[in-house]
């Protein structure tokens, strides 16, 4: 008989496969899905292909993007011990779009490549650096997210600024994508573009997972228990901006995640800070596919960025968490 | 004796004010284009008919925007003033006439009409039709300028030709997964170039959504993009998406210029021509 605990997270992981064929299944046009799997990858049929390159790609970008988010925000809340810690709202997200924006708005286009989430994964980097060096060494959760909104919103200006001296006549409006995301039109290429570096980031992550262990003891405790020096503290600074950077460079900016999935997570895990990072891995990237299909069955065309669908969610999970904190519960 | 003197300065000082008059309406009729010599613009397709039509040193003045490379395909003369549509710029550089369209800078217009200046209002061409009536306009304005009739001529007899069944699918798929459907110039064009616009098939008034996959979905046998933008932005996505890589490899794509949605005077003639070609060698490779 498996606990609780378990038995959640194996039925989370029994609902990603379910929720893929869900968002196989959503879209405006009807597609016979059986035949389009049949008919294969390389058929010009108008169901294979509305299958494999457009409702294929989308749904395990948003997985990944998902994955990403959920485990960089379990990796921040881990690393400055903080409940409010989240990429989108510290302004890490908002680095690695800012960086993304100079990057295919002014320099080099199109196929920019590799530079894309590796510029992107670089902005990150300075956001995340900056939060930890404002308010890392056991700063209050005010101070923390006073840091982080500070950052966030100069980073903002600087998109919106970015964005309007931009060449392209469109700059301005997609200021909305940047800062709520959006996965409509991804492909493969937007996808292979982001997944080495997210994978990357997990790892680096995932290796750093017995550190947030020990730091959860505290920091003194950590350095007692051998988690000394800069190695530890680089190593997750740079799995969080790789795996959110490569998210963002590709997604925009998509908040929330981050910030909810690692409290619904926590209690299932046992407040495990390694543990953590894997199971708000897995539930990112179920509730990100989740808001993508409602985004993709109840908007339609005229699409809702999903960062407003995933605000709808997490912002009365803001209010909840205001509210037990003043009923004096521990967040 | 006293009261006929008063009664001849009368009739003297009428005839006065009847020339002054009849000079009055002389320079209120409508010159001859050859004799403007100072032409300004407060509106950005006027000012591209100008720079394109007209000998560059008659031009005063075109709006600001037009610096601008994307809206631009002629070369921009120096002496000309870049205005932003306020009177006092324009009534400094005292142009012999101003072309104005039928939305923007209607206040500046107006106070220029009020302080005596040549303010001619041109139509927006938002139809054939209506393109027609531009052209009509313009010609009236300045005169039989070689271009300008050509480009009536050319359009006149395109229009004149009966309406060609249609004989291939088109849709259009425009920055923002944007589509246009009836009551749009660029549907009327794929029409008389013998094409069935399918998203005015399916039942898109003006301007609609169209997602990737409807796109996919509908097959037309000609992808129609609207170009001009070569900077990057998010709106381009589903235009360079790989899904349309079939379509693009194919050649069944077609880009409309970006002046079709600004200025379509200039280029609606060359876009209906090569349109219908598109159609033809299509019906001939069946």
């Amino acid at each position: 008989m498996l606990k609780p605990g378990k038995f959640v997270l194996a039925m989370l992981f029994a609902a990603l496969p379910l929720a893929l064929i869900a968002a196989l299944v959503s879209g405006p046009v009807p597609v016979d899905l059986g035949a389009a799997l049949s008919q294969g990858w390389h058929s010009d049929s108008s169901d294979a292909v509305i299958l494999w390159q457009l409702r294929l790609p989308r749904a395990l970008l948003a997985i990944l993007v998902g994955a990403a988010l959920g485990m960089g925000g379990a990796a921040m809340q881990g690393m400055l011990r903080n409940p409010l810690a989240e990429p989108a709202l510290l302004g890490v997200s908002s680095g690695a779009a800012l960086a993304a924006i100079l990057l295919l708005y002014y320099g080099l286009a199109w196929l920019s490549g590799w530079l894309l989430p590796a510029l992107a994964i670089f902005g990150a980097f300075c956001a995340v650096a900056c939060v930890w060096m404002l308010a890392g060494r056991g700063a209050s959760a005010s101070r923390l997210v006073l840091a982080g909104v500070a950052i966030n919103a100069f980073l903002s200006a600087l998109m919106a600024l970015a964005l309007n001296y931009a060449p392209s006549m469109f700059a301005m409006q997609e200021i909305v994508f940047w800062l709520l995301g959006s996965l409509a039109n991804r492909g493969w290429d937007q996808l292979l573009l982001a997944v080495p570096f997210i994978l990357f980031g997990g790892v680096l992550l995932y290796c750093a997972r017995n550190y947030l262990r020990a730091l959860s003891l505290g920091e003194d405790s950590a350095a007692s228990l051998g988690f000394r020096g800069r190695r530890y503290p680089l190593m997750v600074l740079l799995g969080i901006a790789s795996a959110v950077g490569a998210a963002v460079a590709v997604a925009g900016t998509i908040g929330f995640v981050g910030l909810v999935v690692p409290h619904l997570m926590r209690p299932l895990v046992k407040q495990d800070p390694g543990r953590l990072l894997w199971s708000s891995a897995l539930a990112g990237a179920l509730l990100l596919l989740l808001a993508d299909i409602l985004v993709i069955n109840f908007v339609g065309a005229q699409e809702l960025r999903i960062g407003a669908v995933t605000a709808f969610i997490g912002a009365p999970f803001f209010f909840w968490l205001i509210v037990s904190a003043r009923r004096g519960q521990q967040l | 004796m006293e009261e006929c003197r008063a009664a001849a300065r009368q009739i003297a000082g009428m005839s006065v004010s009847v020339k002054k008059l009849f000079l009055l309406s002389l320079l209120l009729l409508p010159l001859p284009a050859a004799a403007y010599e100072r032409i300004a613009s407060l509106n950005l397709c006027l000012d591209q008919i100008l720079l394109n039509w007209v000998a560059p040193e008659k031009i005063a003045s075109v709006t600001w925007l037009s610096a601008n490379e994307h809206y631009r395909s002629a070369p921009l003369p120096e002496q000309v003033h870049l205005n932003r549509g306020r009177a006092e710029e324009l009534l400094r550089l005292q142009p012999d006439l101003i072309l104005v369209g039928q939305f923007g800078a209607q206040r500046a217009a107006r106070r220029l009409r009020d302080l005596g200046l040549n303010v001619v209002a041109i139509p927006d061409a938002y139809s054939l039709e209506q393109l027609r009536d531009q052209l009509g306009a313009l010609e009236n304005t300045l005169g039989q300028l070689q271009p300008l009739q050509k480009q009536k001529q050319q359009l006149d007899k395109l229009l004149a030709a009966p309406m060609p069944p249609a004989q291939a699918s088109a849709l259009i798929l425009s920055a923002n997964n944007i589509t246009y459907g009836d009551g749009m110039l660029e549907h009327q064009l794929l029409e008389r170039a013998g094409f069935r616009n399918l998203a005015a098939k399916q039942g898109v008034k003006q301007l609609g959504r169209v997602s990737l996959e409807e796109v996919i979905a509908a097959q037309p046998d000609l992808l129609v993009f609207y170009g001009g933008e070569k900077d990057f932005a998010v709106a381009h996505l589903a235009a360079r998406h790989p899904a349309l890589k079939n379509y693009i490899d194919s050649g069944r794509t077609y880009t409309l210029p970006a002046e079709l949605g600004f200025c379509p005077a200039l280029v609606a003639a060359d876009v209906l021509q090569q349109l219908t070609d598109k159609r033809k060698s299509f019906v001939e490779a069946r």
